[in-house]
């Protein structure tokens, strides 16, 4: 046992410090513990989560097929003019469409499709990029919260348990939407005096041909529906008796069939160190498990709060808050995954763990400017813009936006689940 | 064909940037040299990239425009505000120099550079010495018109 959790523990610590990739440090740790027999191969490949292996190269291949017809630059383009170049209404109109975009595609592409586009709406209107771009990774985390496929954590939340599509949406989509807008409004008063927009700016906002961002109306033509049906299977998957990754893996298929992209280019879309992450992930977590650690911290959990639900909830959710804050979101939510297992072992209807899980993970992504890959890659894409975000920068919006977000979500558990 | 070198006969000596150049400096040396990218050397003189037109439109545009997938939306009236970045000009051209491997040794054979023009997207290939000093360059545009005219005398 303590070799497993010593493992891990050194493995999240040097995933902490962004000096090596995530991906060789899990596949290094998932090889120790295999050369070391902590774990046998038998128990390795059983402890790994195929349903969401599968549902995120599914996503992957789909949003790879879509994005380069450009209908999400034309998406992006469009909110901005619908606003007609009114800071705030801008500002809102950038977060619903990059939490909407990231409830269903997920938040590192979404970054990656919307800051380009923002740096030159920040341009034409000539105000300062900088609160735009950390206004929509906020929301990017905050949207991806809302559903099963929006925010890694959830993914693995829902490969490890039998909640639907549905259920993730209604349970988690009411408070991504107060959260956002609430949070949204306080970044804008925040950076307010950094927005404001020259009267002749707008109509740069406006000129913009956003009927032209569509770099491929056929193939968007013939993509989009696909992309559309796959989202309608999602909420269907239920009572359609079929997994999530079925239903992304069928929807990228046929997009396939229907698209007429090389299929190398494709799948090249597939972020293969994302899916040996998850795997190795998988791996060194079904150590801790097979080990009985986790049953450990759960029976520990339990002692501390006295087997007190409101105590266990709402300990879950700051605690999960605040660690996806500092350390990377999925290696904690795996590993915390078994833990509320054992929690619910005697009520396994009571899906507000879970719930409490996801929102903390989710939403704690906002605190640094390393907790989340699309923070990451945003700040990538502005050091390479030639203007950086800045990690303390960040940090004075993540701390408040973490704690507003944080605090709503204790509120809802309260309403809803106490 | 006969056995002799297409390129060999090609090379051109041009002048060699500093790293600590200005980019206004290497645009200027760009144009009185008539070629789309120039050598740059690094403190030991030792080849350490190049810049060239290419390098000097990325450093001039905004950052973020090659992330765009396509900018056919944009219009004539935005040139300006994307214009603006002129301060790159007194940047040092270090800061935009193309590092990729595309060099080759004195002895380069033409389906060294043939292999070269293929792989990337550059329109000269600096040759350099045992020491890694430049020699001069071998640019796409001469190595072309060169093979052009073997082939059609052949």
């Amino acid at each position: 046992m303590t070799l497993a959790i010593a493992i891990f523990a050194g493995a999240l610590a040097v995933i902490a410090t962004e000096r090596v990739d995530r991906t060789k440090v899990a596949m290094v740790g998932a090889a120790l513990l295999l050369v070391t027999q902590t774990i046998d191969q038998e128990v390795a490949i059983e402890a790994i989560d195929w349903n969401t292996l599968g549902l995120l190269a599914g996503m992957m291949l789909i949003v790879r097929l879509t994005e380069t017809t450009g209908v999400y630059t034309y998406l992006a383009i469009r909110a901005a003019q619908l606003s007609g170049g009114r800071p705030l209404l801008v500002v809102i109109a950038l977060a619903l469409a990059t939490g909407v975009l990231s409830a269903f595609l997920d938040n590192l592409t979404t970054v990656l499709l919307m800051v380009p586009i923002t740096f030159l709406l920040a341009d034409a209107l000539d105000v300062d990029p900088i609160p735009l771009i950390v206004i929509e990774v906020m929301a990017s985390n905050i949207g991806g919260t809302a559903t099963l496929i929006g925010d890694p954590p959830n993914i693995l939340i829902a490969g490890a348990t039998d909640l639907t599509f549905g259920q993730f949406i209604g349970n988690l989509a009411p408070i991504a939407l107060v959260v956002l807008l609430l949070v949204t409004g306080l970044l804008y008063l925040g950076y307010r005096r950094r927005l404001q927009v020259a009267p002749e700016a707008h109509e740069r906002v406006l000129e913009l041909d956003a009927r032209r961002s569509i770099e491929d109306p056929d193939e968007a033509r013939r993509t989009i529906p696909v992309l559309l049906l796959t989202i309608v299977a999602f909420f269907l998957h239920k009572p359609l008796h079929l997994e999530p990754a079925t239903v992304a893996l069928v929807g990228a298929t046929l997009m396939l069939v229907v698209s007429r992209q090389p299929l190398s280019g494709a799948l090249a879309g597939i972020e293969w160190p994302t899916l040996f992450f998850f795997l190795s992930l998988f791996v060194m977590v079904g150590a801790l498990e097979h080990t009985g650690f986790m049953a450990d911290v759960a029976d520990a959990v339990a002692d501390v709060t006295g087997g007190d639900r409101t105590a266990e909830l709402i300990g879950i959710l700051w605690t999960a808050g605040i660690a996806s804050g500092v350390v990377d979101n999925i290696p904690f939510t795996a590993a915390m995954i078994p833990v509320v297992e054992q929690l619910t072992l005697d009520n396994a209807g009571d899906t507000a763990y879970w719930w409490a899980l996801a929102m903390g993970a989710c939403f704690g992504g906002n605190l640094l400017l390393i907790s989340a890959a699309a923070n990451v890659a945003a700040a990538g894409l502005a050091e390479r813009a030639g203007r950086p975000i800045g990690f303390v920068p960040f940090l004075k919006a993540g701390v408040p936006v973490v704690l507003v977000s944080l605090l709503l979500s204790t509120a809802y558990l309260g309403v809803r689940y106490l | 064909m006969s056995g002799q070198s297409v390129g060999a006969p090609l090379l051109r000596e041009v002048p060699v940037l500093s790293g600590d150049d200005t980019v206004r400096t290497a645009v200027r040396a760009l144009l009185d040299a008539g070629v789309t990218a120039l050598p740059v050397a690094d403190d030991d003189g030792r080849f350490a990239g190049i810049f060239g037109e290419r390098e000097f439109v990325t450093a001039i545009f905004p950052g973020y425009l090659r992330e765009l997938h396509g900018a056919h939306f944009i219009r004539r009236s935005l040139d300006d505000e994307l214009l603006r970045r002129r301060g790159c000009l007194d940047e040092p051209v270090a800061r935009h120099t193309f590092t990729e491997h595309v060099d080759v040794g004195a002895d380069f054979s033409d389906a060294e550079l043939a292999e070269i023009y293929l792989h990337h997207r550059v329109s000269v290939i600096p040759v350099l010495n045992e020491d890694r000093r430049v020699k001069g360059i071998i640019t796409r545009r001469d190595f072309f018109r060169a093979l052009a005219e073997r082939a059609l005398e052949g």
